[in-house]
């Protein structure tokens, strides 16, 4: 164990738990803070990985504006503020869901534990790829992917714009076509 | 130094706490919120199995990137979704069963007293 | 030369075309009509002085169909000359008579058009020299004939008439069709002369000559088709006049004239259509006798008079060959046109063309009492008119092929002409006492007659008889359409050009034998057969003077009424068409049935087990959100673990 795992034991038992507490509570805006929380703290983990470009990126993107964005759809659909029963879904589903979840982890962990076990990395002396290394690949190998995200961000704007457009127009149709009826 | 087992159990456990969460809500931006731990749980163990020597390209970092700019847009036309069922329906609550009438059957045409068939012999002889 | 030959069929075809153009100017479109048919009339009689003696004049080149030789050449001989003659007059008679007799027509300008076309098509036919344009010609026929015969498209009872008429000529076009492929492929050529000139390959050669002989049967109205034809007197009487005179029904003599050397080598063909034509000509005289109606009685006579022509030759042997047969045509076209446009003529005087509302409406008429006259007399076979001639010279050529190895093929013909003649003599006489005895002298006031005995029944007779009249009037004419306007409005007396139409095929009925010594074998009237059927029509005219008192009663009243009816009506052949239509179409519905409900039925199957599902996945869809994104997660998982225990 070194002071790395240490470090990372602890900043992962925080994003875990928050996490655990996201998906859990009983009050719809405190999962999204606990979302924050457990994403903030997943940005420290890819610190403690060496990765400080990533991490910061994550702050930026993640906690800075994806969780930012959720809270406006919950204000936006009415979230009820405090706790609420109707929240979740009945109690078999969350079994279920329960069993799949761990399902899940068992089958990853399965999967992923014997693959990284024993492997070390040394990153006290500069990681192997900083942030320059970063900068070099992705405008040299990854150019390419990287415009075509661009172009992905663009389409998927306009696709949120269009999907708004459309249904509500649709919407209307559908009010006047059930007025009608109704006359 | 640090070793890499417990990144990539974190990473399991992220993923498991996200499909538990998908399963558990039925306010469709709280299972969003599962769908977002399950995309961190993958953007974690890329940025692990790229902090292994001889990853090529530096592709942990820069696909984990990749990857948050994905469902940055990802979000984005997932709310849009979710904001027009709430105009639409007025919940976003996925245990209530659909409306399977929101799609007005194409009703027949009102027939406005249908015309007798015009007696051709009739209008022949007269 | 040969440019005569292209204008003769090409500016009848511009005619019609101009006349449907200038249709609303009546002026106009009777000028084109008459001025192109007289045009044409004068080229038909250059080319009939001097024919061309060819069979290459080019039409429109040769069309390039890969192995079939098909040269569309048009040709000219005696033969075509002739023919070619006879219809060009027909039709410049008729077009001048239609421009009186449809004066008051809204649709005159289309008919007179329609009329060109018509002569289009048989002059076509005639100077053809190419089985697709002999096909050609018959199919404008047969579609004028539709146009003509439903010319009063407003009546029901014209629209089907037409209807009619396409329809029974059409089954036997199948036949025609058949018949002209099958010797088209014989000869590897459609060329006439190829044709004619092949050998070998007796099959074809049999299925082209049955076939060619079922399509003349449908357009000349032999027996089996024969009921298209009294129907067809809907028609306008120049149309009646048009199709029965010289050009739809004649020319399936025409045809069969042409192919006449294949023919005289097949005496299988040759039975059937002696059997046919025998059949016809017999039926249809009978029939002619008992009609009531005056049209109705010359449209038999002309299915009698036609089988004459193919009964000749049917009958007649190899070296005389088809000169008697289209002899008699020729001469058919000028009496039995001359009778039409006479049955016009009187019916627009009378206002009716039932016989009943006609008696003695011909007499102190003048030219039109002279024209039916001679009309009557030349299909009655009277010397010297030009029917005499030419049915005695069919007579004596069909005891020639008797006696010279016919058989008992010519033998049928022979005994079946010998009976017509006597009927026709009969129809024809009953018409005239008709037609002539004035009504006064029919009134028995005066004793001395077979019924003076019974004098109770006089009465009571005469007011049945005008009872008869005047239903007979109103509801018993074939050209309904004319006797309304004339009962409406009266009608324009007759112009001196109409009147000289007719009058020129008066004088054609009296002197065109002299036409007919330009076909060499046209003439031979045989002395004891011409003695014979004299004797026999005086005999017959002589029996009906008797029977029918003078002209005072219609003879055919001494038909039983019962039989009488049926007659009038065709025997019912009307009803069987309907009945052969509602078969065909009852078998069209089964097959029709059997390929949606058995043959369709594994497809449309298919279609709603498609559907069935596609309505299962649509429920199954929109089923609950949450259960749906749980099954699909459980899914993933399973798969996952599946893969991974697979993996290892």
């Amino acid at each position: 164990m070194t002071t790395r795992d240490i470090v990372f034991a602890a900043v992962g038992a925080i994003t875990a738990l928050s996490a655990l507490l996201s998906v859990t509570t009983k009050h719809v805006v405190h999962s999204a803070l606990w979302l924050l929380v457990s994403l903030g703290s997943l940005a420290g983990c890819y610190l403690v990985l060496g990765q400080e470009l990533v991490g910061l990126v994550q702050l930026l993107v993640y906690v800075g504006a994806i969780v930012v964005l959720v809270l406006f759809a919950l204000m936006l659909t009415r979230a009820p503020i405090g706790p609420h029963a109707e929240i979740d879904t009945p109690a078999w589903q969350r079994v279920v869901g329960a069993l799949l979840g761990a399902a899940t982890t068992v089958l990853l962990a399965a999967l992923l534990l014997p693959l990284f076990s024993g492997v070390t990395v040394e990153l006290d002396g500069g990681a192997p790829g900083g942030t320059p290394a970063i900068a070099q690949a992705v405008f040299g190998t990854w150019v390419w992917p990287f415009e075509l995200l661009s172009v992905l961000l663009l389409v998927a704007l306009i696709g949120a714009f269009a999907v708004s457009r459309l249904v509500l127009r649709s919407e209307d149709e559908t009010v006047t076509a059930r007025g009608e009826v109704r006359r | 130094m640090i070793h890499l087992q417990l990144p990539a159990a974190l990473a399991a456990l992220l993923a498991g706490i996200g499909v538990y969460g998908v399963l558990a809500r039925r306010n469709a931006v709280l299972v969003l919120i599962g769908v977002e731990l399950i995309l961190n749980a993958a953007n974690l163990l890329l940025v692990t199995a790229g902090s292994r020597t001889g990853a090529p390209f530096a592709a942990g970092p820069v696909l984990t990137l990749f990857v948050i700019t994905i469902a940055a847009a990802e979000i984005c036309v997932a709310l849009a979704v979710v904001l027009v069922l709430f105009r639409t329906t007025g919940a976003i609550d996925l245990t209530a069963v659909p409306d399977l009438t929101d799609e007005p059957e194409p009703e027949p045409d009102p027939q406005p007293d249908p015309e007798p068939e015009p007696d051709l012999r009739g209008e022949v002889r007269s | 030369m040969s440019w005569i030959v292209r204008m003769i069929v090409v500016l009848p075809a511009l005619a019609a075309l101009a006349g449907l153009l200038a249709r609303r100017q009546r002026l106009l479109a009777a000028g084109i009509a008459i001025g192109m048919s007289a045009y044409v009339a004068v080229l038909a009689f250059i080319q009939w002085v001097a024919p061309a003696r060819t069979a290459d004049i080019e039409s429109i080149g040769r069309l390039s169909t890969g192995a079939l030789q098909v040269p569309l050449h048009l040709l000219s001989d005696r033969l075509s000359g002739l023919v070619a003659l006879a219809v060009a007059v027909v039709v410049l008679a008729i077009q001048v008579f239609t421009a009186w007799y449809l004066r008051d027509d809204p649709r005159y300008g289309q008919f007179a058009a329609t009329v060109s076309l018509f002569a289009t098509g048989m002059l076509l036919l005639v100077q053809a020299s190419d089985l697709v344009l002999i096909l050609v010609g018959w199919e404008i026929m047969g579609w004028c004939s539709w146009l003509l015969i439903g010319h009063d498209s407003q009546r029901p009872e014209a629209r089907r008439a037409a209807y009619k008429a396409f329809i029974v000529t059409r089954v036997a076009d199948i036949g025609m069709v058949v018949g002209l492929v099958a010797l088209a492929v014989r000869a590897g050529s459609t060329d006439l002369i190829t044709v004619l000139t092949a050998s070998g390959h007796d099959t074809a050669l049999t299925v082209g000559l049955v076939g060619v002989i079922i399509g003349v049967a449908g357009k000349s109205g032999l027996i089996p088709f024969h009921d298209w034809l009294p129907d067809a007197m809907e028609g306008p009487t120049p149309a009646s006049a048009l199709i029965h005179a010289a050009t739809m029904v004649a020319a399936g003599s025409y045809v069969i004239a042409r192919l006449f050397s294949l023919y005289a080598s097949h005496d299988g063909a040759r039975t059937l259509l002696a059997v046919l034509a025998s059949a016809t000509m017999v039926y249809a005289a009978l029939l002619a006798f008992a009609q009531t109606d005056l049209k109705r009685m010359l449209a038999y006579s002309t299915l009698s008079q036609i089988a004459i022509m193919l009964a000749a030759l049917a009958a007649a042997p190899p070296d005389i060959g088809f000169a008697p047969a289209i002899g008699h045509l020729v001469a058919h076209a000028f009496f039995k046109a001359l009778l039409f446009l006479g049955a016009g003529w009187l019916s627009v005087l009378a206002g009716a063309t039932a016989l009943a509302a006609l008696r003695g409406r011909l007499h102190g008429t003048g030219a039109l009492r002279w024209s039916i006259g001679l009309g009557l007399a030349a299909l009655a076979g009277v010397p010297p008119l030009i029917g005499f001639f030419t049915k005695d010279s069919v007579i004596e050529t069909s005891i020639e092929g008797a006696t010279g190895g016919g058989g008992a093929r010519a033998w049928l013909v022979v005994v079946a002409l010998f009976v017509t003649v006597v009927l026709t003599a009969t129809y024809c006489a009953r018409a005239w006492l008709l037609l002539d005895t004035p009504l006064a002298a029919a009134e028995p006031q005066s004793g001395g007659s077979p019924n003076a005995a019974t004098g109770s029944d006089v009465p009571e007779a005469v007011v049945v008889a005008e009872e008869d009249l005047a239903v007979v009037t109103a509801a018993d004419s074939a050209d309904d359409a004319e006797v309304e306007r004339v009962h409406a409005h009266g009608h324009a007396p007759i112009t001196l050009s109409a009147a000289l139409a007719v009058a020129t095929l008066a004088a054609l009925t009296v002197f065109g034998t002299l036409l007919l010594f330009s076909l060499t074998g046209a003439l031979k009237p045989g002395i004891v057969s011409a003695l014979l059927s004299l004797l026999l029509v005086v005999g017959a005219a002589y029996a009906v003077w008797t029977l029918s008192d003078r002209g005072r009663h219609d003879v055919a009243d001494r038909v039983p009424s019962h039989v009488r009816d049926r007659a009038v009506r065709g025997f019912g052949a009307d009803t069987a068409y309907v009945g052969v239509g509602r078969a065909v179409t009852a078998v069209a519905r089964l097959v029709v049935a059997l390929d949606r409900d058995v043959v369709d039925a594994y497809p449309r199957a298919t279609v709603v087990a498609a559907r069935g599902l596609g309505r299962v996945g649509e429920r199954s869809h929109r089923g609950v959100p949450s259960l749906s994104l749980l099954a699909l997660l459980a899914g993933v998982v399973v798969i996952a673990v599946l893969g991974v225990t697979a993996w290892r």
